[in-house]
């Protein structure tokens, strides 16, 4: 069964009494499930749920050039797919403007707060490990953006690095882990009329007019987008950024949690 | 308890002419995925797909007017079509409305589902639900929408093609009551297990308003 | 690189099969939520999400058939799936050829008529692989299409079978495939016993073809039970809630 529509009315109706359809207050996620090393493939991988939101990220490494403005460092390049099997107006072809802006905030939330260690990525001179992480939405049920984060930062925390061995990549076998610094999350606000929610569902999502998505760690704020064609005022996202820091407790010690289930079991 | 058929299981060595079959070689075969009641050579479709009747009672949405002509969405690889000049109605792009279906024919190089006396419905919520479960929503002689509205005290209309308005009362009950319905249509002792739910939850609810 | 040793002294596969013998197969019906049917795969190191769209209407227009629904199907291998190096976004040669061949077989069970001037989409999302993918995506959206209630004529099935040296094998993986002798997967209607997909490349006599076929059709069986298990499962679940709730009242 699906909630296909809400009416405004009734959502309105709701947010005046401080409710939401599925009976959320407006700043509660709803459940997140992380599950990292799906993939044994892939050097490192986690699927998550937000809900009904399904996200499954693969990291792979492979031997390249650096960029030319950091030659002793490793690189990361990430990729988004809305898969056409996630939601019916997912279509089929090269990356969407959606799309595209999804993976290049993931992107900058794990670039800025320095989750990877880049320089321990380097081999030798013009030669470093080039790291790919490929988000691929499976199920589309409203917030990729915080899904999109949990599961590349989870991924990237239980990677490993293929060894070099005889000019060989061997992949298989015990490897050691890829060296990380930082770790981000990120939290995602939704604007409908007047109210602000976080973790937005499909059909709250439709009726959106703006869309804020912080990321931080302990300390900082790492990246934000404000996303749509409606707008916040100044106080509005010094509020949304509290809530960001707030909120982020709960979701690295839910990333921490998942792992350390991962390497006991 | 009869076991579950899949596509391309034979079912009865005779041909029969039942939804969800198809007839090979004078022998019947499932089509969807059923249950075969042999005592009563009746198979029940666990899974199948909504083909518009004359007269079945629809819920859509408009999604776009063109030439004196609403195109609705339906949930349906079909769509709704309301001729404007026939039908005495203001519609918007965007409403939802309850209508009941004239014909379903050839219009255009396309089948359609020409739609008759829509009524706009104001607010509430639209569920989809799979339309091969919308029978046991309503129930044998409507005792299962009768007990959700009697506990809920919502105003239900479930349209033939999956598609279900809510409005007032404890619309969340009532969601919760068809999703239940739906996953488990081919549980028997549903209608009591349907009620006991009903029971409890607004009992809880009734207390929970009454202990504020 | 030398060419290892596929089949051992004891008449055994590197992972230690009979020549007949099928990798692990396990599938789950309906994993997905937006999707009209959909199902879960692992064969092997296999892994494999199948979903179906649809009927739906047809875009663009001028490509709808008035007699009958059209079949759009999409294989892609995600880049993290292969044990080697990350692979290319967007669909290769390769991928365009199995999404074409794979339609083609459901082109043929699928009760097209019965839906004119629409659509279904099928779509195979290769997660992780290794050898035989496409027979994995074809068993694998042949439940998904069960459950998507899309009537057909027959579930299909298929497996990669093989020859390597000179011992006829089914099921391979990658590390066999590289170094067999022939490769041939097949797709099969199991209760009509049709062909529906055959593909082969390397050298194979007619008999051994024909042995093949009749491996294909006793594995076939193997196959069509786990599919037939997702699907129960996917109701019996349900049920089983049902009875436990009985017994601790």
């Amino acid at each position: 069964m699906q909630i296909k529509a809400v009416s405004r009315e009734y959502l309105e109706e709701l947010f005046n009494k401080g409710e939401r359809v599925d009976g959320r207050g407006f700043m509660d996620y709803r459940g997140i499930g992380i599950t990292p090393g799906v993939i044994p493939h892939a050097e490192g991988s986690a699927d998550v749920t937000i809900g009904n939101t399904r996200v499954l990220v693969g990291v792979k490494m492979d031997i390249g050039e650096p960029m030319p403005d950091k030659p002793n460092e490793g690189t990361l390049t990430t990729s988004a797919e809305l898969l056409p099997l996630a939601n019916a107006d997912y279509e089929e072809g090269p990356p969407s403007p959606e799309a595209i802006e999804f993976a290049r905030v993931v992107d900058r939330g794990i670039r800025a707060a320095e989750v990877i260690d880049t320089e321990a990525l380097f081999i030798e001179k013009d030669k470093v490990w080039n790291v790919y992480v490929d988000i691929y939405v499976l199920n589309y049920d409203g917030n990729l953006f915080d899904a999109g984060t949990l599961s590349s930062v989870t991924a990237l925390l239980t990677s490993r690095v293929p060894k070099l061995e005889g000019g060989e990549i061997i992949r298989e076998g015990s490897l050691p882990r890829l060296k990380t610094k930082g770790i981000v999350t990120s939290c995602t606000f939704a604007k409908i009329g007047n109210s602000i929610v976080l973790d937005p569902n499909g059909n709250e999502e439709s009726f959106m007019n703006a869309r804020l998505t912080v990321a931080n760690d302990k300390e900082y704020i790492r990246a934000m987008q404000k996303g749509l064609s409606g707008s916040f005022t100044e106080k509005e996202i010094e509020r949304l950024i509290d809530a960001s820091f707030e909120k982020s407790n709960l979701l690295r010690s839910s990333i921490e949690s998942a792992i350390k289930k991962y390497k006991s079991d | 308890m009869s076991e579950i058929v899949l596509p391309g299981n034979k079912i009865s060595e005779e041909p029969m002419r039942l939804l969800g079959t198809y007839v090979m070689n004078n022998a019947t075969y499932a089509s969807v995925v059923g249950i075969y009641d042999k005592e009563h050579k009746q198979f029940i479709p666990l899974e199948g797909l909504w083909q518009p009747k004359e007269n079945d009672r629809v819920i859509g949405k408009i999604a776009s007017r063109h030439l004196g002509r609403y195109i609705v969405d339906l949930n349906s690889p079909y769509k709704g079509i309301i001729i404007t000049k026939f039908e005495h109605a203001r519609l918007e792009t965007g409403d939802i409305i309850e209508a009941t279906v004239r014909e379903f024919k050839e219009l255009d190089d396309a089948m359609v589902v020409m739609l008759t006396r829509p009524k706009k419905l104001y607010g509430g919520l639209l569920l989809e639900i799979k339309s091969s479960k919308v029978l046991r929503v309503i129930g044998r002689g409507n005792t299962m929408i009768n007990q959700i509205t009697e506990y809920t005290k919502s105003t239900i209309i479930v349209g033939l093609n999956g598609t279900i308005w809510i409005k007032g009362g404890d619309v969340s009950l009532a969601s919760e009551a068809v999703k239940v319905i739906e996953q488990e249509a081919h549980v028997s002792g549903l209608t009591e297990k349907i009620k006991h739910m009903l029971e409890e939850k607004s009992r809880a609810n009734k207390s929970q308003k009454e202990g504020a | 690189m030398e060419k290892p040793k596929l089949i051992l002294e004891n008449g055994r596969r590197l992972d230690g099969r009979l020549p007949n013998e099928l990798r692990p197969l396990s599938i789950k019906a309906g994993v997905l939520k937006n999707a009209d049917g959909s199902a879960y795969l692992e064969w092997g190191n296999n892994k494999v999400l199948a979903a179906v769209y649809g009927p739906k209407e047809v875009f663009p227009k001028h490509l709808a058939d008035p007699e009958k629904a059209i079949v759009k199907c999409r294989y892609s291998m995600a880049p993290f799936s292969s044990l080697e190096e990350h692979g290319r976004a967007g669909p290769n040669r390769r991928a365009i050829e199995i999404s074409k061949v794979t339609k083609e077989v459901f082109e043929n069970v699928i009760l097209l008529g019965q839906f004119p001037s629409t659509e279904i989409d099928i779509f195979i999302e290769i997660l992780q692989s290794d050898g035989g993918t496409r027979s994995a995506g074809i068993t694998a959206a042949s439940v998904a299409l069960a459950n998507s209630g899309i009537p057909m004529r027959d579930m299909p099935y298929a497996v990669a079978a093989g020859k390597i040296g000179n011992e006829l094998v089914l099921d391979v993986n990658k590390i066999e495939d590289n170094y067999s002798d022939a490769d041939m997967p097949v797709a099969m209607s199991p209760n009509l016993g049709n062909v529906l997909l055959l593909q082969m490349d390397g050298n194979l006599t007619k008999d051994e073809f024909s042995r093949l076929i009749e491996m294909v059709k006793k594995a076939g069986e193997k196959i069509t039970a786990i599919q037939r298990q997702a699907i129960f499962d996917f109701y019996n679940i349900k049920e089983k809630g049902k009875e436990a709730n009985e017994e601790a009242k």
